[in-house]
Order: C-alpha cells, then structure tokens, then sequence
C-alpha cells in the first residue's frame, strides 16, 4: 500500500518577479487521498498543472511509479495513466457533453466514431456515479454545476491511476459531493491515487489520508489527516485563527425591493426551466435559494437580471417594471449581481484587473465626468479594491486573466459589493475562495444586509445557504417547491426538498410547500 | 473557458513584427530572384520610391485614403465586430459628395463643408443599417455589410452611367465639381484632406483611450458577455460604433473626389483597394488604433513603392502585395490569430 505513486522534488515555478512554486517536495503514496491545501494564490492548481504536464517547470523533477518524467504535453501525462478536473474547466462550449467526455478516446465503428454508442457510455458513467448530466446537452448552454459535473465525468472516463482533483466540490450541493466521495473511496479502494485541491475543511477531514499545505508557494506543513485537525490546518494555511461562523443579528426586513409575479423561462419545445415562479425580496433580508444544480436557479437568475428576456410573467426593482430590459436598466433601477462564471461572465480575462473593476462605474464620478474617463480615479478605484478585498495580483494594470480562481472571484465579489446597491443577486459567492475570504466575504454580505440591502443569495453550498440567509427558498425541477424561515432550515430537511421529496420533509406551520 | 487561456496582449509582441517583415522580405526576394529579377534592385526600388524625400507627398496623398480605411475597419474590430462593407461605404461617401457639390447652391468653404458632411451622414447611415439589422432580426454583420456593398456599389454604378452621366464624356462618371468645391491644396497633390484625416486618426487614438465609450468598446471587444452583464448597452453601442465607422468611410470617399478626382467616376474609389489594404492593417493590429495606424502607413509605403519599382524595373508591383500578404500569414500563425480557445 505505501509505495509512492507520484512524487516531485524540488518544483519551482516563476511568472516575471512572483515565484509560484518555490522549490516544492510532495510525495503521495499509492491508494491514497493526498489533500493539498492553501490560500488563493498559494500555488496550487500551478503545482496541479505541472505535474499534469500542462506547464513545464523551471526546475525540478517529477517521479511517477519510481520513473523521472519528462511531459512534453498533458498526452505524455495522460497516457501515463494520470487524470484531473481542472478548476477553470477545460471544456469545449459549443460541443454536446458525451462529446467533451469521450474527446481523444472516442468509441469507434468502422473508423468512425459511434455516435450512439458513445452517449450510451456517457449516459451509464453518469448514471453510475449519480451525476445528473444529459449527455446530448451543448455544455455552453449548461450552468457552472453541471460543467463541474461534465468536467469529473470526463476524468472518470479515462479511468485514470492516478486522478488530479483541482476544487471538484466548489458548486457541487452535498449530496453530489457525498457521491464524489463514494467514487473516490471505491477508486483508492482499488489502489488508485487521489490528489485533491479543495478549501473545504470539512470534505479534508472525511475524505482525505494526508495534507500538504502550501503558503505563498512553500510547502509549510506536512501532516496525517488523523492526527490533525481543521482548526490545525488553517493556522498552517493562514497563520491565524479564523472564525467559521457568521454573526448576525435578526432581521429587520423592510420595503420589497426585487419582486417577481409568475416568471416564466421557456425552453424550446419541453417544459419550462422556470414555471411560474413568485418572489418578493425586502429590504434588509437575505434570502437563499438552495436547489440541485440543473433545476432552474440559473436561468431564473438571468431572467431576474435582465441577461435573458423571461417568457411570461414580470420582474419589478424598486416598483421598476424592469421585466424586458437590458442589465444596465436593471442596474440602473438598482442591481447589483455576481454571476457564478466568473471567468465569462464575470470578468473580461485580457483586461486588466483596473479595467475590469471599473466596470459599473464608468460613467459616473469619480471615475469619470460620464465622456471622459479619469485614468487616475480608475487606478485609484482599483487600488483601493484589492487592498479591501485582499485580492493577489502584482499590480492593477495586469490582466485579471493570470489570476487564480478564488483571487479572481474576488475581483469580481470587490466590483459588486462596492456598489452598495439597494438590491444584491450573489450565485455562488464564495466559489473557490479560501476560508479566510469566505469569512470576509460573508461578513460583507451580512454587512450589505444591516445596511438595509436586500440580499438574494444562490448557492450549491447549504451551509452557506444556513448561515446567512433569513429565509431559504427551495427551487426544484423550476419550480419554488418550499418557503422556510432560517429557524425551520437544517441540512437534512433542505436535502429532502432539493430531491423534491416534499413529503419525507417535516415541515412545520411556519414553513409553506408551494 | 479556460480562465487562463488567454495570455494579455492581444498586440504582436515587439520582436514578432520585424520577424514577420523579414521573412516577407525574403519570400519575395527569393520570388523576384526566381523570376530572373534582382532583389536588391527591386527593394531599392521600393524603397527610394517610398521614403525619399521627394515622394513624400506621393506616399502621403496614398496614405490618406488606406488610413482612413484602416480606421473603418479597426473601429468596429475594437469591440469584436466586423464592417466588410468598406467598399459600399466609400462609393456612398463618394458620390454623396459629388452630388451635394454639384447641386447644393452653397459659397466656397461652405460647399466643402456641406459636402463632406453629407458624405459621412450618408455612409454612416448606411453602415448603421447593418448594425441596425443585427440587434434587431440578428443578422450576422459579417454578412449583412458585405452583401449591402454590392447593391451600393451597382445603384452608385447605375447612377453615374445613366442618370446622372457626364454627356461631353463617353465615360460613366459625373460633371466636374465646382472650383469652390474643391478642397485646397497644400502643395502637390497634397490636399487638406490629410488635415482632415490627421484629425480624424488623433480623435479615435483619443477616444479609445481616454474616454467612457472607447473603455467600453474596448471591454465588449474582449468580452461581449462580460461588457452586457456590466452595464454596457450593446445594441446602441453597436449602432453607434457603426455609423461612426461608415462616416470615416465617408469622410475618405469624400476627400478623393472633392480633392483629387474632382468628380465621381464609376470604379475609381475602388480599383485601388483601400478597404482590403486597410481591414488587412487593422487585423494585423487587432484593431488597436495607434497600431492600425502604423500598419495603414507601412501599406501605403510598400504600395507607393510598389508603383515606383514598376516603373523603374520590370518587376511588377503585385510583389509588393505579396509582401503585404505574406507579413499578415506569418504575423497570424505566430499569434494564433483567430484561434478558438477550449
Ligand atoms: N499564467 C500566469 N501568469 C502570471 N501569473 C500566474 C499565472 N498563473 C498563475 N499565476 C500566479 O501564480 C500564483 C499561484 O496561482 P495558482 O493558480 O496556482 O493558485 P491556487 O493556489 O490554485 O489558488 P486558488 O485557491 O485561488 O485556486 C497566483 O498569484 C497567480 O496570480
Ligand atoms: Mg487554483
């Protein structure tokens, strides 16, 4: 069981001045699950991708079964027998899911490729490892969690020996994890080796054997899953204490600010993605939608938005009737909102991390007299984020496309936060950041809230849901199936409804089934 | 999708362009040499025939029209759109100026003026057409401008060889302008047009750098996606990026009939291939402005050259057209210009 599987010596990756990887050992044994944690910008998924063969190091060895690799690409890492779920997915948009997952290793009939056969296998992979995916789907048209799920199957298909895990379980709800998790016990069980990335302290402590952290591109600590502790492996990580729960007081819910009236998102041809669905949002509230995704939250969210125009039904900010208007009408009448795509929604990648703050705020003071843009004021604007929100990045003139994945959500959680608008739409807020920037974002949000914000939170996360929402809807197949107030909220009662199973919930009188 | 796939600038690097250049310079070369031409000769040729001091005005008077043309392109190239329909544009321009000279009963600097606007309104309309087209009924602009050029191009046609023709001519062309209508000349060919187009070439750097609009060109044209979710008003933008874009088509059309055609000729606007040289220029600068400038004033150097070494050597001035295609490959391949990123 402990002969070592993978092993690198010495790593050390640099980009201009910031070195990435600073001379980093890591061993992992073979039929284990080897955690490998730190802050954003810590040199993870760097570390990640070099022993993938997807970059090259500027020194250092990689030892694979014994043997010195030498990548020329990601194929010599593939066929090596090695497998990973890539943080930012690797992804093509506009092709269906069965042909992402058997892209490079297509089932094939007469020398072409067996169409029916290859959805076939997708559909059974799905199926057997309960990842709720259509494999005939285009994946650009799918949200974040179903990628995310796209993204596992794909390495599963490859039925890798060892598999690369770059944050798997960032917008996967807890029963999707809990499956993951049932996969990755019966792979070790059949000595395969797991390398995990994840800033989950809870899914390290279940699932993984070993933790190695790193901290500003150093390995700083090495410890055995069991011997160790969660509170442990974040002062290794942060060099302090952080505190994993957020303090709130009661709301104090004020005038309805975002108000929809039976909104409806049609799909071509089947039934709607969203069917006639009822808010009403207040000032001072957070209210959460849970929901699997893939059950509508997405599109309801566009439509609230103004990204997409709803098929029926209205959508008022502020007693606005906004329901068929551009995003900047809504954000005029009072929108603020963070898209769960980051990377192509949320930011534009080859713009700099000043241009990309800006946004918003370019048409007014200070940042500009509404012609001419004040270069200094952007800068300024910029500066000022960063430093507040923490966020990692050698200047603001470079572009937020280098970041990495939780540094650049904080671009984009810094952006709509510091619009101190009436109403707040956040889908998956806290996707890929670090503990230490989840509890500050947090704080923000409830923050938002005191100061009289209305708040409407989606996230695959239930105990983010928990903690900061006054009230949690639950969104099934479209759907508003239940109402709760956050006292009649726990995990298990959310996990029935999400499945939709309303009448296994015990529901009390303060809480609605629609 | 990758959050990483794109690497920062989108401009060549700085060692690439000379690269790029070289190795045109030899490709041709070697084409020449294949020929039973000489090289060296060819390249002196085009050389002397573009910088010396004496062409000057030549090379300049060429660089007008291709600028303003690259301008066109690079504008809507800016925010990720495409204006194929230079052509249909400038023909507009051209003959809306002709038109408005000939018939509008206006004294001297007046007419000029009368006539250059109504050139710019006239093409940016028709330009915004297609924009208009798009973000109504979603017709692709990389279709909708192409195509409305030929109708253009046929109705301007049609115009000038019937209705509107110049009887003492057998041509199909227009009657000359007025004198008044004219635009002044600098010295040789030289005319107030590369006044006019300077300014024009400092107010896009300007408004691409400085101001709310170019930022958000510039944000749509690195994420359409991102820009709409930001706050960003596409479809007026689009429509507003357009007809600025015709009217510089316009303005060109109108300086070359107002300041060295001085009347509208059927073909003439066209046969030297400004919108082509200059939607080359603009791809080659990703549609940053300063750059596409450059590049328009390298195009009109090479094609200014080309013409003196076709009349100095035998060697004809296709080559220097290949030079220009052969820096754009090259330039294209390196950069992975186009490439679909996963
Ligand atoms: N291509 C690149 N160019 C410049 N800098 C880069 C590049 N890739 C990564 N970096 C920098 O290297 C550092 C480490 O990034 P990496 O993605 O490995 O962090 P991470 O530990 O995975 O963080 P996260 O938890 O946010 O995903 C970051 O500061 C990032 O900005
Ligand atoms: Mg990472």
């Amino acid at each position: 069981m402990s002969t070592i599987e993978l092993e690198a010596r010495s790593i050390v990756k640099r980009y201009g001045p910031l070195v990435a990887n600073d001379h980093i050992d890591l061993s992992v044994l073979s039929g284990e699950v080897h955690a490998v944690m730190g802050e954003n910008g810590a040199g993870k998924s760097t570390l990640m991708s070099i022993l993938y063969g997807m970059q090259a190091p500027d020194s250092g060895q990689i030892f694979l079964r014994g043997a010195e690799m030498r990548y020329r690409s990601a194929l010599d890492a593939i066929g090596a027998g090695m497998g990973m779920v890539h943080q930012a997915f690797k992804l093509f948009n506009s092709l269906t899911v069965w042909e992402n997952v058997v892209y490079g290793m297509e089932p094939t009939r007469f020398g072409f490729i067996d169409r029916r056969e290859a959805a076939r296998r997708v559909a059974a992979l799905a199926d057997r490892y309960r990842l709720q995916v259509d494999p005939n789907a285009v994946v650009g048209q799918l949200s974040v969690g179903v990628r995310q799920r796209v993204e596992i199957l794909k390495a599963l298909y490859r039925d890798a020996r060892v598999l690369i895990l770059d944050e798997p379980t960032a917008v996967l709800t807890p029963q999707e994890r809990d499956g993951l998790f049932d996969i990755i016990r019966n792979l070790t069980a059949d000595d395969r080796t797991i390398l995990f990335v994840t800033h989950k302290l809870h899914e390290v402590m279940a699932i993984t054997d070993r933790v190695t952290v790193l901290r500003d591109g150093k390995v700083v600590d090495r410890m055995v899953t069991s011997e160790t502790s969660a509170r442990e492996i974040i002062r290794a990580m942060t060099g302090r204490a952080v505190n994993l729960t957020v303090e709130k007081r009661p709301s104090e819910p004020g005038a309805v600010v975002l108000e929809a009236r039976g909104l409806t998102v049609a799909t071509d041809g089947g039934k709607p993605v969203v069917d006639r669905v009822d808010l009403a949002i207040r000032a001072g509230e957070i209210v959460g939608i849970a929901g699997v995704a893939g059950n509508g939250q997405t599109e309801l969210i566009e439509a609230l938005t103004g990204l997409r125009i709803p098929d029926g039904g209205k959508v008022a900010i502020n007693g606005a009737d906004v329901t068929a208007l551009d995003v900047e009408r809504h954000r005029d009448a009072g929108l603020a909102y963070i898209p769960e795509d980051r990377a192509t929604t949320g930011t534009a990648l080859a713009a700099s991390a000043a241009d990309n703050l800006a946004m918003g705020f370019q048409r007014k003071p200070p940042l500009s007299n509404g012609r001419l843009l004040d270069a200094g004021a952007v800068t300024a604007h910029a500066k000022k984020l960063i430093d507040r929100f923490g966020v990692k990045i050698g200047s603001e003139q470079l572009a937020v496309g280098t970041l990495s994945g939780g540094n650049l959500q904080k671009v984009v959680v810094a952006r709509e936060l510091s619009h101190a608008a009436p109403l707040l739409i956040a889908e998956q807020p806290t996707r890929g950041v670090d503990v230490g920037a989840i509890e500050f974002i947090h704080a923000q949000l409830v923050a938002e809230r005191d100061r009289g914000g209305a708040v409407l939170l989606v996230s695959a996360e239930l105990t983010e849901i928990l903690a900061l929402s006054d009230r949690v809807l639950v969104m099934f197949d479209g759907r508003i199936l239940a109402e709760l107030p956050a006292a009649e909220a726990d995990e298990e009662t959310l996990g029935l409804l999400m499945a939709g199973r309303v009448g296994e919930a015990h529901l009390s009188d303060g809480t609605e089934a629609a | 999708m990758s959050e990483r796939s794109l690497r920062a600038p989108r401009l060549p690097r700085v060692p690439a362009v000379p690269l790029a250049i070289g190795i045109g310079i030899l490709i041709g070369g070697l084409l020449v040499l294949a020929s039973g031409g000489d090289p060296i000769a060819a390249y002196r040729e085009i050389l002397i025939g573009a910088l010396a001091p004496s062409n000057w005005p030549n090379t300049l008077n060429w660089a007008v029209p291709l600028v303003g043309m690259t301008l066109v392109a690079a504008l809507p190239l800016r925010g990720g759109m495409v204006n194929l329909g230079g052509d249909g544009q400038l023909v507009i321009g051209g003959l809306a100026a002709a038109m408005a000279a000939l018939y509008l009963p206006l004294p001297g600097p007046l007419l000029i003026a009368a006539s250059i606007l109504c050139a710019m309104v006239a093409s940016g309309l028709y330009a915004s057409l297609a924009a208009w087209g798009e973000t109504r009924f979603g017709i692709p602009m990389l279709i909708s401008t192409l195509l409305l050029s030929y109708p253009a191009i046929g109705i301007a046609s049609y115009l000038v060889g019937f209705p509107l023709r110049d009887m003492a001519t057998g041509l199909a062309q227009t009657r000359m302008i007025p004198d008044a209508a004219r635009l002044p000349v600098i010295s040789g060919p030289l005319n107030i047009g590369l006044i006019l187009m300077a300014i024009v070439a400092v107010a896009v750097v300007f408004y691409d750098r400085r101001t709310v609009g170019g930022y958000e060109l510039r944000m749509r044209g690195l994420n359409a996606k991102f820009a709409g979710y930001g706050s960003v008003r596409l479809a007026a933008q689009q429509v507003r990026v357009m007809f600025a874009s015709g009217a510089i088509a316009g303005l060109v059309g109108a300086i070359l009939v107002l300041g060295s055609l001085y009347r509208y000729q059927d073909g003439a606007l066209l046969t030297p291939g400004y919108t082509w040289s200059g939607l080359m220029a603009a791809l080659l600068a990703g549609g940053a402005p300063l750059g596409a400038i450059c590049a328009g004033l390298f195009f009109a150097g090479l094609q200014t050259g080309g013409f003196a070494m076709q009349r100095e050597t035998a060697i004809p001035r296709v080559l220097t057209m290949i030079l220009q295609s052969v820096i754009i490959l090259f330039l294209a391949i390196r950069h992975g210009v186009g490439r679909k990123s996963s």
